[in-house]
């Protein structure tokens, strides 16, 4: 038995708490599995979760709901844990710094590119998945109000999930204070209307030009209607994958992207684990793999 | 403003869908249609022996890449193998990525194993420790702690202890106590044994 329980005067008031080994165990595999790391001080948070993981399983203890995870004998378990152990929380202007990124290091970039390359047309764009649009409709925010070069050069946005509920949700554009609580005020009085009960809708214009539609990012057949994008935000969604299944997302990715394009992952994500074809480029607000211009040569 | 909405392209070409002519747009001069064409071949049973062709000469690694997810996808034992004789290739890249997409695939690698943790080749033994350590099948355990009991190499034993000792536990206690006794002489796997033993217990 891997597992105890503490007589609570450790601070975890009775719950189920890993051995070291254990948590060593655990810390090495979800890393492997998802790119996530923990550090330890989130040794109680992760303690809490599992003991949560392992008494939903069924497993009597740490040892047998690991080994039921890790050989693949219960492979629904997988997505359990990761849904424990992960924010699934999105709300507007999640992780800004990507966008300061996008803003200003990727576009400037992509803008140099289409210079050298006299590619015209507009900057395509694409959020996947999009959930409920709080992420695409920060791009567009975040472009109108601040990227300088908007009132000279078109910029597409797509949009796209699996799950036609939450892409229902995101063509409403209707929103709750949780949702938009980093927000600007300013930002929300020229973009968004009141529509009772602390919720406000994005406005007409910025909904209507963003293009949604229902894909599977596994798919390869469905992925090939995305294609030369210039920039792809992809965040927190290769985690819930298997290998075979992140490898295919990041082909599809790699299809989906212009020779030289920009794809941000999740901040705690990392395509090295995944698969080679992507480079890793560090720009100053952190981490973004681009496709490469020419072919790897291996 | 300039946003403007285009709604999601249709694909800019009907994609080849005749086998025959995705096997040969695999050898095309263009990387991106040979990439392309392996990805098209995925659920092509009879694109199986061009695609594992392909591995051993493709020089560009994004296609080399498409074809091995395409091929871990077919997570069937005559593809494992046709996979698996590149565990002995002189290109170091290419085995890494081969015991990547052999890890991704528990049921095409599992009838494979009692080979390979026999091969003669004792490279070939160490990548097969690697694949297990990834692997998603109970067999791994098995199959590792047989490498641990009985391989002679002590690199070999050592790359299946690493692989081990994340599923390990008190009943693996005396197997590396006696690898231990049995490699006395060598301090990286005696260092490996020492530091692994007090965790089995948990």
């Amino acid at each position: 038995m891997n597992m105890t329980v503490t007589s609570g005067d450790s601070g975890t008031e009775g719950g189920f708490v890993l051995s070291d080994t254990d948590f060593e165990r655990f810390r090495e595999f979800f890393y492997r599995r998802t790119g996530i790391q923990f550090a330890p001080s989130k040794r109680y948070f992760v303690d809490k979760r599992v003991g949560a993981c392992i008494q939903d399983s069924g497993e009597g203890d740490f040892a047998s709901w690991f080994s039921s995870i890790r050989l693949g004998i219960r492979p629904e378990l997988v997505q359990k844990m990761i849904n424990q152990l992960t924010v699934n929380e999105t709300y507007f202007l999640r992780e800004d710094y990507q966008f300061d990124s996008l803003l200003n290091s990727v576009l400037p970039s992509v803008m140099t590119q289409r210079a050298r390359t006299g590619q015209t047309g507009p900057v395509r764009i694409l959020s996947l998945p999009c959930s409920t649009g709080e992420e695409p409709y920060s791009i567009a925010l975040r472009l109108l109000e601040e990227w300088p070069l908007i009132d000279s050069v078109d910029v597409e946005i797509h949009a796209a999930d699996i799950d036609t509920n939450v892409l229902a949700h995101a063509q409403r554009g209707i929103y709750g204070t949780r949702s938009l609580q980093r927000v600007p005020p300013t930002w929300l009085a020229r973009h968004f209307a009141p529509t009772g009960g602390g919720y406000h809708q994005i406005s007409a214009d910025i909904r209507s030009a963003i293009s949604f539609a229902q894909i599977n990012i596994t798919d390869t057949e469905q992925m090939r209607s995305f294609e030369m994008f210039d920039v792809i935000f992809c965040r927190n969604v290769l985690i819930y994958f298997d290998e075979l299944s992140s490898r295919r997302a990041a082909e599809n990715l790699y299809g989906a992207l212009r020779p030289g394009g920009y794809l941000f992952l999740g901040h705690s994500e990392s395509m090295s684990r995944i698969s080679p074809i992507f480079a890793p480029c560090r720009l100053p607000e952190g981490l973004v793999y681009q496709r490469p211009t020419t072919g790897v040569t291996r | 403003m300039a946003l403007v909405r285009r709604a999601v392209d249709t694909p800019p070409q009907a994609p080849d869908t005749d086998p025959r002519l995705l096997i040969a747009a695999l050898t095309d001069a263009d990387a991106d249609r040979r990439r392309r064409a392996a990805l098209a071949l995925g659920a092509e049973p009879t694109a199986v022996p061009a695609l594992l062709e392909r591995v051993a000469v493709e020089e560009d690694a994004a296609v080399r890449e498409a074809v091995l997810t395409v091929l871990a996808a077919r997570d069937e034992a005559e593809v494992a193998t046709g996979l698996a004789v590149h565990l002995r290739s002189d290109d170091a890249a290419l085995r890494t990525a081969v015991v990547e997409a052999l890890a991704a695939m528990p049921n095409g690698v599992a009838p494979l194993l009692p080979q390979l943790v026999l091969d003669p080749d004792h490279d070939v033994r160490i990548l097969t420790a690697m694949v297990m350590a990834d692997l998603a099948s109970p067999e791994a355990v098995r199959w590792l702690v047989e490498m641990v009991s009985a391989d002679r190499h002590p690199n070999v034993v050592a790359s299946a202890v690493d692989a081990l000792l994340p599923l390990a536990g008190a009943e693996h206690r005396a197997l590396l106590q006696a690898v231990g006794e049995r490699f006395r002489d060598d301090p990286f796997l005696r260092f490996t044994i020492d530091a692994a033993l007090p965790s089995l217990d948990g």
